[in-house]
């Protein structure tokens, strides 16, 4: 084999390894961001906003069960009982399922015309993207399962029939609620578009008491995995 | 024309693949160039550290799922160890593990039904895509239908549970999850037949399901495992009331 057909095939080879390496970093660049790589610069920053946020509860939620673990082992130790903790724990847990009532500060929306179900549940998709705590629709609490269903003109929630004007009450930052809702483009905006004839108003509450669900969220089908 | 011809076959064969191979390679390059443009290509450079970011703190938030499931798990042990067990704590033990139950916050097993939404074929437009709104739609037609317990790709829908779209993806529980959806339900034993009888499900499916090529298919299984709810369940701005507003 002479000089220059030495040189010409290991110029090929070079080019061809240096295609393979292009070929297969772009593949793995790929895979290895399922979903993600789709995503335009404003959603990923939209994405991690929201995911920080996420994370900085879960973190809050790790200290307080740490701390809650913390003291069931001293008093485990000291032989004591632990009313206290399993009342507050209990309470705690009741009040964020909706199996009590509850009290603080939020917003109210007066809803006024007709209007679907899937309007209803968009709002209420929203005031729990922006953290309320507890929600109600015409005095019934929204727990998981309930739902708001229903053509215009003929709306219920958990059974019961929701005439064309009633309230949406929600436990939160009221700041953050009505900011949410309301800024331009926002959930109220879509829902006005789609239903033209419906009157939506916001309203920040100080204080407010939402009634407990009176379902029975106990599951008959599902038992807990060992 | 023949002496170009006989020219060409006079050419070592390895300057002709050479030839061919830098050939493909410059086509690639000016195509990826050409088609990306340069606002693009200044994406492009955005994107990677957005995307390490967001990638860490998925890793972040599994990590602190795993944790609050695990510290959950250990606080129900330490309860149940407590020496003084008395029939009022017995009382209060149980009430406690109801309450989680019913609040989503402990894994589940039954027999129920397994959705898979997809994305309809390339070339669909917009329409073909899965978003949030067709997740919750789906969701909502199970609660309605009698489910008492829903997971979507692994993240169980609970009462404070928000589904949002994010680019051809959704969120829920600030997880961010990617197509295929998985929506799992345990329910009645006839929760599909329930489903299926339900006016508000088959105008989603024939209105819009079928005409934008979305992918949608179903099984009924004797057992589903769903996660418990892996986020926070503390109040800041609620506090248990004694009595509902009158």
């Amino acid at each position: 084999m002479n000089t220059t057909t030495r040189n010409n095939r290991l110029t090929v080879a070079a080019v061809a390894g240096l295609l393979g390496i292009l070929v297969v970093g772009q593949l793995r660049g790929q895979a290895g961001v399922p979903g993600l790589s789709s995503l335009t610069v404003t959603e990923l920053t939209q994405l991690i906003a929201n995911v920080t946020a996420g994370n900085d509860q879960l973190r809050d939620e790790v200290t307080d069960l740490t701390r809650q673990a913390a003291k069931l082992t001293e008093a485990g130790d000291r032989g004591e009982t632990t009313v206290g903790e399993l009342t507050a724990d209990l309470a705690r847990i009741r009040a964020w399922a909706g199996l009590t009532a509850v009290s603080g500060q939020g917003i109210a929306i007066t809803v006024n015309g007709r209007i679907a179900g899937v309007g209803i549940e968009e709002l209420i998709n929203e005031l729990r993207n922006a953290g309320a705590e507890a929600i109600a629709v015409d005095g019934i609490r929204i727990v998981a399962g309930v739902v708001v269903a229903g053509e215009p003109g003929a709306l219920s929630v958990a059974n019961s029939a929701l005439g064309d004007s009633f309230e949406i009450r929600a436990i939160g930052s009221p700041q953050i609620l009505t900011g949410t809702l309301t800024r331009t483009g926002g959930v109220i905006a879509q829902v006005i578009a789609t239903y033209p004839d419906v009157r939506l108003s916001v309203t920040p509450l100080d204080a407010m008491t939402l009634a407990a669900t009176d379902l029975d969220l106990g599951p008959t089908n599902a038992s807990p995995r060992l | 024309m023949s002496t170009f011809v006989g020219r060409l076959r006079g050419l070592p064969s390895v300057q002709v693949t050479l030839a061919i191979a830098l050939l493909v390679l410059g086509f690639l390059i000016t195509a990826q160039i050409a088609a990306e443009g340069p606002r693009n290509r200044y994406s492009t450079e955005e994107r990677s550290p957005l995307i390490e970011t967001a990638l860490g703190l998925q890793a972040q938030q599994e990590a602190l799922k795993s944790k609050i499931v695990g510290l959950r798990s250990s606080i129900g042990d330490l309860e149940a160890q407590d020496p003084g067990a008395a029939d009022s704590l017995r009382r209060l033990y149980r009430d406690l593990e109801d309450a989680r139950l019913a609040a989503g916050l402990i894994a589940v097993t039954g027999r129920g039904v397994a959705f898979r939404l997809e994305d309809g074929t390339q070339g669909g437009g917009l329409d073909a895509l899965v978003t949030a709104r067709d997740v919750r739609t789906l969701i909502e037609e199970l609660w309605l239908a009698g489910a008492e317990g829903i997971e979507v790709n692994g993240e169980r829908v609970v009462g404070t549970t928000a589904i949002l779209d994010i680019g051809g993806s959704i969120l829920a529980n600030s997880a961010y999850l990617s197509p295929p959806y998985t929506i799992k339900a345990i329910g009645p034993s006839d929760l599909y037949n329930r489903l299926r009888a339900s006016v508000a499900f088959v105008a989603f499916v024939q209105g819009r399901v079928e005409p934008s090529g979305l992918r949608l298919s179903v099984a009924e299984l004797d057992s589903i495992d769903l996660r418990a709810f892996a986020g926070t369940v503390n109040l800041r701005y609620a506090t248990p009331a004694s009595s509902p507003a009158p």
